[in-house]
């Protein structure tokens, strides 16, 4: 990225006219644009000064001790359990089950895009899958709860299925996630050079091998690299759960049952009338913490795999 | 539904006005009323048998005397007003802030739906809400912190609800709780068959206002007697500070128990069925009696302080406490009593001295 880009091709004259023209206006959009790149920067260090502070002065409260908050499965800050699994267990629930909707459709999707369809239908079906994700999460929330939820009951039945469940709020936090999946996976079958495909079809391979076994194989960093944003997208994702998943923290492997995780109760707690400095106010920022590290986690770890798995083919 | 809902109630309201004597207080209310308050042997006048009820104009001759507060035109009331406080409050305030700027009032009124407690905390600690919404008497301590910023209270009741304790109508096994079944339905029992073994051999699924607000805390005194740790122990728990959440949760299945103020409950009352306690049905007529269990009092809170220095205070103050009954009804709660009432009027007269 380099700020000033010099022009090669320009004759000498323009290049001293150029020179000699006084810079004023280039050098005010330069500073405009460090400005914008600084406030970015600036407001991430500012988030995680202030997660790091409150968290502290939440782990300094006698109350509560780093052992129960990472051992024990009972989250009421009320009185003071403060056990955070019923929270990560609901989220990594609800995240898995997206996960499990929106990988083996994304990817279909994508192929299908990149690999079959033709130039026209692919210019109608990419803008209306992109539709998907202009669609706000609230909307989504509501739809996981009247439709979903409904849909659910009636399959496996309203006894089993709960009203607020984290089965119908993690396969529409799927479907928000799907043109993520399949927009990134796309771009990233795209850039498969053509010669590997002919390769393969001069070798009598069928189409659908070429894909499955070539094309797909070849773009896998590209692929793993949308499973895991896609996955930090469901993990912090907040309206759908708020919603659909429940407003309890019950710790439960059942994702039929209501189950509150991390983001949701960030949420209900927060709108709630909570008063600030108190223990649970300050809960809430510990939550928020473990939600960061994990997506930073997450974040970090599809970089490496981009890094460190990418085939460079030219 | 809703309508003839309303209607078998004022019917109810009309009989009763005529027989009702000084009503009992509700469990929980506080001595408000200041020293003046004799109240005025009932006048026997009888029921005019109107056959039209119309739920915002209250028929029924008053048993007591009313008290009368100077008339306040909202087209001459200026400034702005801050309050805050109970989510069960909420519906009313609102109404009555409608009511206001209906007739003219032109400032801005802003009505926070945080809970009681945090709305005493807003009043007494940060000092920056003129009016404080309560679904229970203010606390001791929040007295206290009150005194120390300079604030004395003054209590306004303004009205009853009768906290209703309800199921989905599909739920057929459960008309009726005692304090006792409540307690083990909503803390100690896993499944309903836990509670009365002829109750289904099925989870509960309860619902129930959020760990801040009045409803829950006054459950929580009235039922577990303020051990709130049994409460929260409770398992298949949902706790949310959004009513309507709770609503919906109950609705979802038979199985399902919730409570909450009573307007939530008139406004569902199709789908939704409310128990009795203790074989009390919460009607008008057992609100007034004070045998309703749950019933429990409404206020608002200001001080005399801010009633002087902002006349748009005192003058909304003064509209709530002279047009509420014609509203409360209607908006799904219970009008307190006229002693009640004449009470929070005459310590309206008396700040404003």
């Amino acid at each position: 990225m380099s700020a000033q880009g010099s022009t090669p091709m320009a004759s000498d004259a323009t290049m001293r006219a150029l020179a000699r023209r006084p810079r004023l206006r280039e050098s005010v959009i330069q500073a405009f644009l460090f400005v914008a790149g600084a406030i970015s920067i600036l407001t991430t260090v500012g988030i995680v000064a202030v997660l790091l502070r409150e968290s502290l002065r939440f782990f300094a409260s006698p109350e509560v001790s780093l052992r129960e908050f990472l051992t024990s499965t009972k989250w009421q800050p009320q009185i003071l359990e403060f056990g955070i699994w019923p929270l990560v267990n609901a989220t990594l629930m609800t995240s898995t089950i997206a996960m499990a909707v929106a990988l083996p459709l994304g990817l279909a999707v994508a192929i299908y895009l990149s690999e079959y369809a033709s130039e026209r239908s692919r210019s109608i079906l990419k803008p209306v899958l992109e539709v998907l994700a202009g669609i706000p999460t609230v909307v989504y929330g509501y739809f996981a709860l009247t439709f979903m939820t409904p849909l659910l009951r009636a399959i496996f039945g309203r006894d089993v299925v709960e009203i607020y469940n984290t089965a119908s709020a993690g396969i529409v936090i799927g479907i928000l996630i799907l043109p993520l999946v399949s927009s990134m996976s796309e771009d990233a079958l795209s850039a498969v050079p053509n010669a590997l495909r002919e390769a393969a079809y001069a070798m009598g391979a069928t189409k659908l091998e070429v894909a499955v076994q070539v094309v797909v194989p070849a773009a896998l960093s590209g692929i793993a690299a949308a499973a895991i944003l896609a996955m930090s997208r469901a993990v912090g994702e907040t309206m759908v759960v708020a919603i659909a998943a429940g407003a309890g923290p019950n710790f439960t492997f059942n994702p039929f049952k209501a189950a509150e995780t991390m983001t949701g109760h960030i949420v209900r707690i927060s709108s709630g009338d909570i008063a600030y400095d108190s223990i649970d106010y300050n809960s809430l920022f510990a939550i928020g913490l473990v939600l960061f590290l994990m997506t930073l986690a997450l974040n970090i770890l599809s970089q490496r795999i981009v890094q460190r798995f990418r085939e460079a083919y030219e | 539904m809703r309508r003839l809902k309303f209607a078998s109630l004022i019917l109810v309201a009309l009989v009763l006005a005529s027989c009702a004597g000084p009503a009992a207080p509700t469990p929980t209310q506080p001595p408000a009323a200041p020293p003046t308050a004799t109240p005025v042997p009932p006048t026997a006048t009888p029921v005019p048998p109107t056959a039209t009820p119309v739920p915002a104009k209250p028929t029924q001759p008053p048993a007591v005397e009313e008290v009368r507060l100077p008339k306040v035109n909202p087209l001459e009331v200026t400034g702005d007003i801050i309050t805050a406080g109970s989510s069960t409050v909420f519906p009313l305030a609102e109404r009555m802030a409608e009511r206001f700027r209906d007739e003219g009032y032109k400032g801005n009124i802003t009505i926070d739906s945080i809970g009681s407690g945090a709305g005493f905390e807003r009043f007494c600690k940060a000092g920056e809400t003129d009016i404080s919404n309560a679904s229970r008497p203010i606390k001791d301590s929040e007295r206290e912190a009150c005194r120390s910023i300079g604030r004395e209270p003054l209590e306004f009741r303004i009205g009853t609800d009768a906290l209703a304790v309800v199921v989905s109508r599909e739920n057929t096994f459960i008309t009726n709780a005692t304090k006792e079944e409540l307690a083990k339905i909503f803390a100690d029992a896993v499944k309903w068959s836990d509670v009365n073994p002829q109750w289904p051999d099925k989870e509960i699924l309860r619902f129930t206002p959020g760990t801040d607000s009045g409803t829950f805390d006054y459950f929580v005194e009235e039922i577990f007697k303020k051990d709130k740790e049994r409460a929260l122990k409770a398992t298949n728990l949902q706790l949310s500070e959004d009513d309507n959440v709770l609503v919906q949760g109950v609705l979802g299945s038979p199985y399902a128990i919730g409570y909450f103020g009573y307007a939530y409950y008139v406004e569902n009352a199709d789908r939704l069925r409310v128990l009795s306690i203790e074989g009390v049905e919460p009607t008008q007529e057992t609100v007034d009696k004070g045998t309703y269990p749950l019933a429990r009092p409404l206020f608002m809170y200001s001080t005399a302080k801010i009633m002087k220095e902002k006349p748009q205070v005192a003058a909304f103050l003064n509209f709530v406490l002279t047009h509420v009954n014609e509203e409360i009804r209607d908006v799904g709660y219970f009008p307190a009593s006229t002693e009640a009432l004449n009470a929070a009027k005459r310590t309206w007269l008396e700040a404003m001295k």
